[in-house]
């Protein structure tokens, strides 16, 4: 299965040009096509930066871009995620000045087709998934790992906050963690 | 069954590999080390907010308008000032410009703003206009006079008496009148009873203060006769009529009347006397105390009406206050009356008049 492939199979894509044409007539339409690629777009960026804040802001960026340029989508078949994160690698290149990272900018599309362009899609595709997963965690558990990895915070603190014991917190932790993997293991077989 | 030992296995790498992200971790055992690799793929979720608020940054623009620069600049300089758990946009403001602020449509809020104007302006066009419209409601006073006939308590000295007699051919003879008493036990006679039962003095109901020369032979001050005679009445007393006491009326008291009472000045409106008639009646004024306190009711005055028409003697018998009593008194000092009558005659009555101060 190819990268298109792929994306493909993440999104219906007639129902995605539907959105995307709605889009195009009403920018206020943009907001689904943002929810269904907002992870997919923060992974590939977060993975080529070296900080949370950088990532949000290449992020923002990304999707700013998107909306004003929407009108000038052609749908080709493509998934619109691929454009977004053709935007997005021309982000950071504009960053760094093609030279952080010796990132390489695809030319188009096709170019994601190539070996590497498909295990760095299926890692973007592992990654959002994840990202999208914690949302739907248990609300104790999400505000677990949100303190733990986002805030860094330690579990003293957390158990503090949260008027539990540590013990009761490392457990929180731990069964977000095994809930995760289990779900990301699941959606890839 | 508990997983604190992989728990805290966890936790140890966790806190390792957060502490120096640069180094390589490894779990002791293959589900530590699966659960560390999501761990580590975790240090790079956005941030609690960021989703949401980018989502508001979007539809803002797609509504026509963008962020401030100052706004996102200062989000990005203070993050730490944004609450990591909270999910939730901030409330709109007014013209919807507040950072994360709900999006809004110029032309949206110009016409609800101006919508707003319209209703304002309608909301005080009607408030005008039915303040200009509404009835001037003031308290306008009213004052009604009506006369009564004042009705003479039993055993009234006011009343007016008369005499009766004793069935003889002639009228009483002169004399001086009786002792004047409130309660009549022995009518006068002129012809005393020399073998009476009981010796009672002859007396005649009038005020006790009214002075009665001190003699035995009474008689009728108002005769001519020097006859002894006890009048051609009956009942005992002595004139012309019937009753205990003398002149021409009836009754008990002394004088031209016709029931008890001395003094014959003082009629009783009625059984031929006529009734007052107001010719000049100004009308009493309201007291400002009463008006600006909204205060009304009757004050009843009693007054003697003359034979000149002038009333005198007013006596507030039902006051009122509040200033009423005096200005219906005022008033009804300056009145005057076409004259009670009897057969024709003018006489003085005594007669109630009740003035209605009433606010409307």
């Amino acid at each position: 299965m190819d990268a298109v492939a792929n994306l493909a199979g993440l999104a219906n894509l007639n129902h995605e040009r539907r959105l995307i044409e709605a889009a195009q007539s009403d920018p206020s339409r943009f907001a689904e096509l943002y929810e269904n690629n907002f992870h997919r777009v923060y992974a590939f960026v977060a993975r080529r930066v070296s900080s949370r804040d950088e990532a949000q802001d290449v992020t923002a960026e990304v999707f700013h871009q998107a909306l004003r340029n929407i009108g000038r989508f052609q749908w080709r078949g493509v998934p619109f995620a691929a454009w977004l994160l053709r935007i997005a690698a021309n982000a950071l290149a504009d960053r760094w000045q093609r030279a952080a990272r010796g990132l390489e900018v695809p030319a188009d599309e096709a170019e994601m087709e190539n070996e590497a362009a498909r295990a760095e899609t299926a890692e973007i595709e592992r990654r959002a998934m994840l990202f999208q997963l914690v949302d739907r965690l248990p609300a104790d558990q999400r505000l677990v790992i949100m303190r733990r990895f986002v805030d860094q915070k330690s579990i003293r603190e957390i158990a503090q906050e949260l008027g539990r014991s540590e013990g009761a917190v490392k457990q929180l932790q731990f069964r977000a963690l095994d809930a995760l993997r289990g779900q990301v293991r699941n959606n890839n077989e | 069954m508990s997983n604190l030992p992989i728990a805290d296995e966890l936790d140890q790498a966790i806190e390792q590999m957060l502490a120096t992200p640069e180094l390589a971790r490894r779990g002791s055992g293959q589900e530590v080390e699966e659960l560390l690799a999501v761990a580590a793929d975790l240090r790079d979720l956005p941030r609690d907010n960021f989703k949401t608020r980018l989502r508001l940054e979007l539809e803002w623009e797609a509504a026509g308008r963008t962020v401030t620069a100052d706004a996102a600049q200062t989000e990005k300089r203070m993050p730490a000032m944004q609450p990591a758990s909270a999910n939730t946009a901030s409330l709109p403001g007014l013209f919807g410009k507040a950072w994360r602020g709900y999006p809004v449509r110029r032309s949206n809020m110009a016409l609800s703003f101006a919508l707003h104007v319209i209703m304002m302006l309608a909301v005080s066009a009607g408030l005008v206009m039915v303040k200009s419209m509404a009835p001037q409601i003031d308290t306008h006073p009213s004052v009604t006079v009506r006369l009564e006939p004042y009705p003479f308590p039993v055993g009234s000295a006011a009343h007016h008496g008369g005499g009766s007699g004793g069935a003889a051919e002639i009228r009483a003879s002169k004399g001086p009148a009786p002792q004047a008493t409130r309660e009549q036990r022995t009518p006068p006679i002129v012809l005393p009873n020399h073998r009476p039962r009981i010796a009672m003095e002859a007396s005649v109901i009038a005020p006790p203060d009214m002075t009665m020369p001190k003699t035995r032979q009474v008689g009728d001050p108002l005769s001519v006769l020097a006859a002894p005679s006890n009048g051609p009445g009956v009942s005992g007393g002595m004139g012309g009529n019937y009753g205990g006491g003398f002149g021409t009326g009836e009754g008990v008291g002394r004088g031209d009347g016709g029931n008890r009472g001395c003094c014959g000045g003082v009629y009783e409106i009625g059984n031929g006397v006529s009734m007052p008639r107001a010719i000049y009646y100004p009308e009493p004024e309201f007291s400002d105390e009463a008006r600006q306190a909204k205060f009304q009711g009757e004050v009843t005055l009693l007054a003697t009406i003359g034979i000149d028409g002038i009333p005198r003697d007013l006596h507030v018998v039902r006051s009122l206050g509040m200033g009423l009593d005096e200005k219906a008194l005022v008033a009804v000092r300056t009145w005057r009356f076409e004259p009670a009558k009897l057969n024709g005659h003018p006489v003085t009555v005594q007669m109630n008049i009740i003035v209605n101060f009433r606010l409307y």
